[in-house]
């Protein structure tokens, strides 16, 4: 049963899984290590990014990359607004304060989205070509996931380059190992949380406008247990390290794939709670992740 | 170059600094001395725009700076080298270095400082590419130092630079301060080890429970009796 095609296949699709943990996470990971908030609103930027590329993608707007760009650079300056306008009042909070806020932030995006649009799944439909399937070797893809693993690859590969060398990428790793140290070198940390806002929903959009491709559908609520689950990638990889997110992602993409398709088929529901009980047990092991600061080095 | 004038900190409700006034030269090396809890830092954080301030006033160059946030206080000129050092751990050696430079934009000012802070420190330049984390308690005590450097300071503060050194690597760092101040840098040194601090020192204040007790001279206060029996322990 478990031929080399059908492990095969199963690699490729926890790998297209991963990349859209991963670029989710990755988000939530920057804004969490600089200011240790864990921002619930994550998931709905993503839905929000879906929505706005489905309307592009009905208008028919040609290139295609461009409903996926759009929404990407709109949902960016979302994300700004959002803290400039919930999370930056708040600074130096507790941090059940922020939490409890990013809830409110995450119901109020999702309530007006109901109100306007109406809680009603709509098809996500693109263009023929783009679900093409290709057999490689027995091995079967679409377009899309090619496209989904080819661009987070990618778009990672440009914020890894961003991070490491320019001189707000620095200011960000360092603000995130240590605030206080960050500012006496003279950072501004609010342009610092306002890039990692910009550029973590950013992502996060692209992630919602290749969730909502491939599953087809949109709706108010999609954000969430994608959200959720990144933000167990973000947790299990270390939280605040950003290599982190991108492991936790993938880790968890694979985990979830191998689970439903290498056990028996009875065992599929309950794809979620075996997610969670992973969490539990890798921070069993390694409380701050796996690639996560030990408490020490953390002053 | 800064004036501290009435100034108090308090966290919460209590008070770490009550009504210190102290005022450093332009060239000069001023040092603030007094037990753990005396307000020391809490006096450097309130300068640098860290510390809740109650009430005074800070006035650099002539400018009040009281209110402002950290980064327009170094933009000011002010380099702060914190206690406990505070490196980046997860950076390299260079890029904390290049990190003490944030706000400049000269890079080939930039470079020429670097090299310099390779000259004073050879270690930092064989450690470059290091994660700083890895580097010992002396190394990272020169990183920190050569960190406020980086930004070409007009005052540097360093706190408690000696702090669980051993001896050799504090006489070289307190060669470099005494040479930095030989340049014209103005410093403002705090400083557990009292002798050696007056040493270097033009002038210095004691503080006590937050408030400064005495000030003068260092040369006058290394032989004051009362410095010496409560600093000095002879």
């Amino acid at each position: 049963m478990f031929t080399p095609t059908y492990v095969a296949q199963q690699i490729i699709n926890g790998v297209n899984l991963g990349s859209m943990y991963a670029l989710i996470a990755i988000g939530l990971t920057m804004v969490y290590g600089l200011l240790r908030l864990i921002n619930f609103a994550h998931g709905d930027l993503l839905m929000l990014g879906a929505y706005l590329g489905l309307l592009l993608v009905s208008a028919a707007f040609t290139p295609l990359i461009l409903t996926l760009f759009i929404p990407m650079l709109v949902i960016g300056f979302v994300g700004i607004l959002v803290e400039r306008l919930a999370y930056r009042p708040l600074r130096g909070a507790p941090e059940v304060t922020m939490l409890i806020t990013s809830l409110a932030v995450s119901s109020i995006i999702e309530n007006s989205m109901v109100m306007t649009v109406t809680a009603q799944p709509r098809a996500f439909n693109l263009p023929a070509g783009v679900n093409q399937l290709h057999t490689v070797a027995g091995v079967s893809f679409s377009t899309l996931d090619a496209l989904t693993v080819g661009l987070s690859v990618a778009l990672m590969a440009a914020l890894t380059l961003y991070v490491r060398n320019t001189r707000t990428g620095i200011a960000m790793r360092a603000a995130a190992e240590n605030l206080r140290a960050a500012r006496l070198m003279g950072i501004d940390i609010n342009r610092v949380v306002m890039v990692a806002f910009f550029l973590g929903s950013m992502l996060a959009a692209a992630a919602g406008w290749l969730w909502a491709a491939k599953y087809s559908t949109v709706e108010p609520f999609m954000g969430f247990l994608p959200g959720l689950k990144a933000f167990v990638a973000a947790v299990i990889g270390g939280i605040g390290v950003i290599p982190g997110a991108v492991l936790g992602g993938y880790l968890l993409g694979f985990a979830e794939i191998f689970f439903v398709g290498f056990l028996p088929p009875a065992y599929s529901g309950y794809r979620d709670a075996f997610v969670f009980a992973l969490l539990l047990l890798i921070l069993l092991i390694r409380p701050n992740g796996i690639l996560g600061a030990s408490t020490e080095e953390r002053a | 170059m800064v004036r501290v004038e009435d100034l108090t900190v308090a966290y919460g409700g209590i008070e770490a600094v009550r009504g210190v006034s102290l005022e450093v030269g332009e060239g000069e090396l001023v040092t603030l001395i007094g037990n753990n809890g005396a307000g020391k830092t809490s006096t450097l954080m309130a300068i640098s725009g860290m510390a809740p301030i109650r009430s005074g006033r800070i006035v650099i160059d002539g400018e009040e700076t009281t209110k402002l946030p950290p980064h327009a206080i170094v933009a000011r000129g002010v380099a702060h080298c914190p206690e406990g050092r505070l490196v980046f751990g997860r950076l390299t050696v260079q890029e904390n270095l290049r990190l003490g430079a944030y706000q400049r934009k000269d890079s080939a000012g930039v470079k020429q400082d670097l090299d310099r802070v390779y000259a004073l420190f050879p270690r930092l330049l064989e450690r470059r590419s290091q994660l700083a984390g890895t580097l010992s308690g002396g190394e990272q005590q020169m990183l920190a130092i050569g960190r406020a450097l980086m930004s070409r300071p007009r005052l540097l503060m360093l706190d408690e630079p000696s702090l669980g050194l051993a001896p050799l690597i504090v006489q070289r760092i307190f060669s470099v301060i005494q040479q930095l101040h030989e340049e014209g840098v103005t410093i403002l040194l705090v400083e557990q080890n009292a002798h050696l601090a007056l040493t270097v020192a033009d002038r210095a204040y004691v503080l006590e429970t937050g408030e400064v007790r005495l000030a003068g001279p260092a040369k006058q206060l290394i032989d004051n009796p009362e410095v010496r029996k409560a600093y000095l322990s002879q």
